[in-house]
C-alpha cells in the first residue's frame, strides 16, 4: 500500500505507544529516581546511591537472593521436567489430547489468590489433605510451619500453576520435528530410549534452552502464589526478592530501597531478556 | 508391532487421566469444600449435606458484591482500552510500512517482557502524587497498559489472516484507507476482537499482585483482595464461606478460558516465542 509518506500509521499506532510510555515506560524508568531518594514523614529527599549501598549491606537482601535462587532452580526444574514429559506423550496423537490439555491448563485460568487459598487449605495443620498424607511421615509437624516444607510448598504449588505454559512450548518445538525422521530412525532399529537421545533431544535443545530461560523470568518475578500462600513465612523462610520488595514498601514504607530493588529486579530482567531472545533468535535460525 | 502400540497408549491414557486428576484436584477440592453446611469445612471432602447456602451468605458477606463489581468494572475498563488500542496499532503492524516500524515493533516487544513487578513500586508513588491511588482511574489505566502488548500479537495474527486482495479490491473502488478499515477489515476480525477482550478480561479479573498495592481502601477493592482478606478472617473457621468465595472468582475465568481456549494457548505461545 502507498501510505509511505502519510500520518494515517502513525495515527494508529501513536495511541497504543505512548499510552504504554506513559503507563509502562515513564514509571521503569522514574524508578531509578525513586531509588535514590529517601522518604520521611512526608518529605522527599535525593540520598544518591546511598539505597544501594544499604541493599549490597544487607543481609535480608542476600537471604532474599539466596531463596530466589533456591526458589527459581526447583521451580524451574520441575516445571520443565515434568512439562517435558507431558509434551513428548502428547505429541504422539492421543485421541484425548484436547482434553488432556485443557484440563492440564486450568490451573494457569486461575488467580494467584484462588490458588493460594486452596494450597494453604490443603496444608491446614490439623485436617489438611496432604498435611494428614505427608505430615506423618516427617514427624507430624504441620509441614507450612517449617522454612523448608513453606518453600517446598512454594515451589509445589507454582510449579503446578504452571506447567501448562511450558508444555505448551515444549510441544510447539516438539511438532517440528519430521515424522520421517522418526520413522527412518525406527527402520534402521532405533528403540525408543535411544531415539530420545540422539534425534528428539538434540532437534528440541534449542526450544527446551527458550522454555528454561522463560520459566526463569516467571521465577525470578514471581510473587502473587508466595504471598497467597505464606506470605513470605514463617518469618522470612520464603521472602524470595519480589516479597522482599512489596514488604519494604508496603509494610515498612521504604519506598527509595523497595525502588532500589526494583532497579535490580530490572537489570536481572533484561538480562534474562537477552538471552531469551538470544536462544529465540538460535531457535528459529535452526528451524529455517 | 499394533499390539504393543496399543499397549503403550493405554499407559499413556491412564497416567494422563492420573496427572489430571492431579491437576484439576484443587479445583473441584474448593467447589466441594463450597458446598458443605456452615461450620462443617472439612470433616470430610464430601459433604455430609450438600448445600448452596454458602454462596447466599457470600451475597452478604462483607462487600463481596461490590469487590465483583470493582473487578468487572477494572477488568473490563482495562479489557476494553488494550483492545482498542492494540487493535489500531497491530492493523498498521500488520499492514503498513512506514518510518519507525522496526523500533515500534521492537519498543512493544520490550514492554511486553517488562514485568509488573518491576513497575509497580514507582507507579504507586506516581499514582500517590497524583492522587489516583484507590481510583477506577488508575486500575483501568495499568491493565489497560499491561494488556496491550500481547492484545498487538493476537490481533497481528488476525489481521495477517485476512486476504490482502480484499482490501486491494475495496481500494480499487475507491474506498479510503479508513472506510476500507472499518467497514471491510474490521468486521471480519470480529472474532479476534472478542478472543482479544476476553483473554485481557480474565488476566486483569485474576490479577491480584497489582490491585494489592494500588487499593487500599474497601470500597474499591477487587475480588482477589477481597478473598485474599477473607482468607486472614475464615480461614480455619469458615471455610466453606472461604471456599464459595473462591468459586465465584474461579468460575468466570474458567468459563471464558473455555469459550476462547484456541486463541487463549495461540495467544500465548505466540506472545512467548514470536516477539
Amino acid at each position: 500500500m502507498k501510505n509511505k509518506n502519510s500520518f494515517y500509521p502513525y495515527l494508529l499506532t501513536l495511541p497504543a505507544i505512548l499510552f504504554l510510555m506513559l503507563v509502562s515506560l515513564y514509571p521503569t524508568l522514574y524508578s531509578f529516581y525513586l531509588s535514590m531518594t529517601r522518604s520521611k514523614q512526608g518529605i522527599t529527599e535525593f540520598v544518591g546511591l546511598r539505597n544501594y549501598e544499604v541493599i549490597l549491606r544487607s543481609s535480608d537482601f542476600r537471604q532474599s537472593l539466596q531463596l530466589t535462587i533456591i526458589f527459581t532452580v526447583f521451580y524451574v526444574f520441575l516445571t520443565v521436567a515434568i512439562a517435558y514429559i507431558l509434551a513428548l506423550m502428547l505429541n504422539r496423537g492421543l485421541r484425548l489430547t484436547g482434553i488432556y490439555m485443557t484440563i492440564i491448563f486450568l490451573p494457569w485460568v486461575l488467580s494467584e489468590i484462588t490458588s493460594g487459598v486452596v494450597w494453604r487449605w490443603m496444608f491446614y495443620q490439623d485436617y489438611g489433605i496432604l498435611q494428614n498424607l505427608i505430615g506423618p511421615i516427617l514427624g507430624g509437624k504441620a509441614i507450612i510451619t517449617t522454612n523448608w516444607g513453606a518453600m517446598a510448598i512454594v515451589i509445589t504449588a507454582t510449579t503446578w500453576r504452571s506447567i501448562s505454559f511450558a508444555m505448551l512450548l515444549l510441544l510447539a518445538g516438539l511438532q517440528t520435528v519430521p515424522r520421517e525422521i522418526y520413522e527412518a530412525a525406527s527402520i534402521d532399529g532405533s528403540g525408543g530410549w535411544s531415539t530420545f537421545w540422539r534425534i528428539t533431544w538434540p532437534l528440541v535443545r534449542p526450544t527446551t534452552i527458550v522454555t528454561i530461560v522463560f520459566i526463569t523470568i516467571q521465577a525470578i518475578n514471581g510473587v502473587g502464589m508466595v504471598l497467597a500462600i505464606t506470605e513470605g513465612g514463617p518469618g522470612r523462610a520464603t521472602e524470595i526478592l519480589g516479597v522482599h520488595m512489596y514488604r519494604e514498601a508496603m509494610e515498612f514504607f521504604n519506598f527509595g530501597y523497595a525502588a532500589a530493588l526494583s532497579v535490580v529486579l530490572l537489570i536481572i530482567n533484561i538480562i534474562l531478556a537477552a538471552f531469551y531472545l538470544r536462544s529465540m533468535q538460535q531457535e528459529s535460525a535452526l528451524a529455517s | 508391532m499394533i499390539r504393543r502400540k496399543q499397549a503403550i497408549n493405554a499407559f499413556l491414557n491412564a497416567f494422563l487421566i492420573s496427572f489430571c486428576a492431579i491437576m484439576l484436584f484443587p479445583v473441584i477440592y474448593a467447589i466441594l469444600v463450597s458446598l458443605h453446611r456452615p461450620g462443617y469445612g472439612f470433616f470430610s471432602i464430601i459433604p455430609d449435606i450438600w448445600t448452596l447456602e454458602n454462596y447466599n451468605r457470600l451475597f452478604v458477606y462483607g462487600k463481596f458484591p461490590r469487590y465483583i463489581l470493582n473487578s468487572v468494572i477494572n477488568a473490563g475498563g482495562g479489557a476494553l482500552v488494550s483492545t482498542m488500542l492494540a487493535t489500531l496499532a497491530a492493523y498498521a503492524f500488520a499492514r503498513l510500512e512506514f518510518k519507525g516500524k522496526k523500533i515500534m515493533n521492537a519498543f512493544v516487544l520490550g514492554m511486553m517482557m517488562l514485568p509488573g513487578l518491576v513497575s509497580i513500586i514507582p507507579i504507586y508513588r506516581i499514582a500517590s502524587d497524583l492522587k489516583l491511588l484507590n481510583t477506577y482511574t488508575l486500575m483501568i489505566a495499568v491493565f489497560g497498559a499491561y494488556g496491550i502488548p500481547l492484545a498487538i500479537w493476537i490481533m497481528k495474527g488476525f489481521f495477517e489472516s485476512i486476504p490482502r486482495a480484499l482490501e486491494e479490491a475495496a481500494a480499487i473502488d475507491g474506498a479510503t484507507p479508513v472506510q476500507t478499515f472499518w467497514q471491510i477489515v474490521l468486521p471480519l476480525t470480529t472474532p479476534g476482537l472478542i478472543a482479544t477482550f476476553l483473554i485481557n478480561f480474565v488476566y486483569s479479573w485474576n490479577n491480584f499482585f497489582t490491585p494489592l498495592v494500588l487499593i487500599s481502601k474497601t470500597d474499591m477493592k477487587m475480588a482477589t483482595v477481597g478473598l485474599f482478606d477473607f482468607q486472614h478472617v475464615l480461614e480455619g473457621n469458615q471455610d466453606e464461606l472461604l471456599a464459595a468465595a473462591c468459586v465465584v472468582i474461579m468460575v468466570p475465568a474458567i468459563v471464558l478460558f473455555l469459550v476462547t481456549r484456541e486463541y487463549f494457548m495461540r495467544g500465548m505461545v505466540e506472545g512467548a516465542v514470536k516477539g
